[in-house]
């Protein structure tokens, strides 16, 4: 399994691109972000709330399309989706993959940034 | 960026997602605008404040306060700027995107961020932000110049109202309906008395609007506000009016005019009319109308030499009333864009139930037809009503009180004599009036003066020396025959004069002119006439018993063709 099968290297150069000497601090800044939205999607799901699920889902969804994690974003969307639909069947196994996921990208970008 | 339309703007950029924010921050930055950036709602609304930014760039959903509230809020604080907001939204429905747009946004952007399009929509706004303020900056402009404009008009409706101001408009027989600044809408209407007693009444509606409908008011009404005061005659005040305006104005502007010479002694008038909608004049005794038509066309077309001041005599009693309008009032158009026209005027006539509410009728007729609010700007009545001369005696300035007492111009005589050239074409009134008044004594009396004089004057051309009966004066119809035979007969003078000798001398308390008229005619057996004067009824024959009251003598002398009236005068108080 290669980077590029959980990031989109185009999009990613693309923002390296205009990011320039602040890129490092991007990938960072999203890392750290991203902590706290997966906490947030945990409470969610810990306190059965569907409405706080799907935003919560919906916000890291848009991180994450925007730095270039795509089937971390779609991941993102599957749960944003049963948020809006108030089912949460199954949603703690999407919440896993989600997680295991996001272990994947984080270990690239770390790569990436040194 | 590198087009010559770039602009660098100040942009607030609204996202509580930290990378997202620093995307957007490090895109619009590199693309040489001012950056500001907020985390929540709340923080934007506060910067926006302190900021002042040019555009913002909007998340939808935050914590604290969303985006669509603050747009809300933002907005209602721009007032009538245009501040462009675009949401930022990874939303893809379209009532969601539909919601950012009434919350005020202006457009979308969905993440991830393409720089391309988002480049292109910052600089799209930016062109509309100019495009808006050069709007609006031409807008303060034109209501600047509008204000400027109105402040000008006022200046010049200012000035038409002190060249104006003599006239005698307020007299309790006229009424008249006429919007404040109707000099710009080339209506005017202008009355004065006379000094033998009578008054004219003009209306003048010029082409066209604005300034160049004023400009001929101003020196039309100096024209007739001049001359009425020294004594000249309709004719000549409407032909030194036609050459002012021919000379002054661009060719295709022109004043239709309706000019009345009323003499309410005689109860009669004389109308010219150029160009206006007929005149009405309304008979008390038969409740009928009688319109009387233009025959001339309007003052300021032709040149004094084809210029034509031929007048209609209207035969007039006591409570009868004329009627004066510009177009405007035939022209009125009620909503379905009919015109108010002559048989609803006729109409108002017929229906009227008491002349006195004739002027109410027709101005409450036109404005129930039109249903506009604001009539009075589009068309012109005059209302004048033919009473007894004694009702506006009264009103008549009263003497001046700070009059020299003495002086060079106290003690002289004046000679005049006319021969045939001068008495076809030249009426001396003016200038004899002008002389008297050049005793300031005397100017209280002008009016006296001027009646003697006239009287006495064409007593002697008319009859004295053209021999023309006064028993013509009895009707309308004779009237015109006086006219004709006075136009016929004044052309085979050959040598014939009329002498005028005013003899003025100080006294105690004033002063003492004495008035003689020669004439070269054949003279008349005045010694038994004499009785007879005081009888005689009728249009004519009141000249000189009216003349023996104002005066302390009248006496003929020779055959009957030199007469001379005795005027003293003292001052007042």
């Amino acid at each position: 399994m290669t980077d590029s099968n959980h990031i989109d290297m185009t999009a990613l150069a693309e923002l390296k691109e205009v990011m320039e000497d602040e890129f490092p601090v991007l990938i960072n800044t999203y890392l750290n972000d991203s902590i706290l939205r997966i906490a947030a999607i945990k409470e969610a799901l810990g306190n059965n709330d569907p409405e706080e699920l799907r935003r919560a889902a919906h916000s890291f969804k848009g991180s994450c399309g925007n730095i270039g994690a795509l089937p971390l974003s779609e991941l993102c969307k599957d749960l944003e989706q049963k948020g809006r639909d108030g089912n949460l069947d199954g949603t703690q196994a999407l919440f896993d993959k989600i997680c295991a996921e996001y272990e994947h990208v984080k270990a690239s970008m770390e790569k990436m940034v040194g | 960026m590198s087009t010559a339309e770039f602009q660098n703007l100040r942009i607030l950029i609204a996202d509580d997602n930290d990378s997202d924010r620093q995307i957007l921050q490090t895109i619009v930055k590199k693309q040489g605008h001012q950056v500001f950036a907020a985390s929540d709602g709340i923080i934007a609304v506060k910067l926006f404040e302190e900021e002042k930014p040019d555009m913002v760039l909007m998340d939808a959903l935050m914590p604290n306060m969303d985006g669509f509230e603050a747009a809300r809020r933002i907005k209602a604080m721009c007032g009538e700027d245009i501040v462009p907001i675009i949401f930022l939204t990874s939303l893809k429905d379209a009532s969601s995107l539909a919601d950012c747009l009434d919350a005020g946004g202006d457009d979308f952007l969905t993440k991830p961020y393409n720089r391309v399009i988002l480049q292109a929509k910052i600089q799209a706004f930016a062109r509309m932000q100019r495009l808006h303020e050069t709007v609006q900056t031409q807008r303060d402009e034109i209501s600047t110049h509008i204000d400027h404009m109105v402040r000008e008009q006022e200046v010049a409706k200012a000035v038409f109202d002190n060249i104006a101001h003599p006239g005698c408009i307020d007299a309790k027989n006229i009424k008249y309906l006429l919007s404040p600044m109707a000099v710009f809408n080339g209506d005017m209407v202008l009355a004065a008395k006379k000094p033998s007693g009578g008054m004219y009444v003009l209306l003048g509606d010029f082409t066209g609007h604005g300034l160049p409908a004023a400009i001929g008011a101003m020196p039309a009404s100096e024209t007739f506000y001049g001359m009425t005061k020294k004594g000249f005659t309709i004719e000549e005040i409407l032909k030194e009016v036609n050459k002012k305006l021919k000379t002054i104005l661009p060719v295709g502007v022109f004043c239709c005019c309706c000019m009345i010479d009323l003499d309410f002694r005689k109860s009669m008038a004389k109308a010219w009319i150029g160009g206006l909608p007929d005149i009405f004049i309304y008979r008390k005794e038969t409740k009928s109308i009688q319109p009387i038509s233009s025959r001339h066309l309007p003052l300021g077309v032709l040149s004094n030499e084809k210029f034509n001041t031929e007048i209609q005599v209207l035969e007039l009693a006591e409570g009868d009333r004329i009627y004066l309008w510009s177009d405007g009032i035939h022209e009125a158009e009620n909503p379905n864009g009919e015109m108010f026209g002559t048989e609803r005027l006729v109409q108002i006539f017929k229906e009227s139930a008491n002349p006195e509410n004739l002027f109410d009728d027709i101005k409450r007729g036109v404005e129930e037809f039109t249903q506009a609010e604001d009539q009075s700007d589009d068309y012109t009545i005059v209302e004048v009503v033919m009473v007894n001369h004694e009702e506006l005696d009264e009103s008549e300035a009263a003497p001046g009180k700070d009059v020299a007492k003495s002086g060079p111009q106290m003690d002289w005589v004046f000679t005049y004599q006319l021969r045939p050239p001068s008495l076809r074409t030249f009426n001396p009134l003016p200038l004899m009036t002008h002389i008297l008044m050049e005793v300031p004594g005397l100017r209280p009396h002008s009016g006296q003066l001027y009646t003697i004089l006239s009287e006495l004057y064409s007593n002697a051309l008319e009859h004295g020396l053209l021999g023309l009966s006064s028993e013509l004066k009895h009707s309308a119809h004779g009237f015109a025959d006086y006219y004709r035979q006075r136009t016929e007969q004044i052309e085979k003078l050959v040598e014939e004069t009329v002498t005028i000798i005013l003899d003025h001398k100080p006294t105690e308390t004033g002063g003492e002119l004495i008035i003689s008229v020669k004439d070269d005619g054949p003279g008349f057996d005045f010694e038994s006439k004499k009785d007879n004067e005081h009888r005689t009824e009728g249009y004519s024959g009141r000249g000189i018993p009216l003349i023996r009251t104002l005066c302390s003598s009248l006496t003929y002398h020779d055959r009957g063709n030199h007469v001379q009236v005795v005027y003293p005068w003292s001052y007042k108080n």
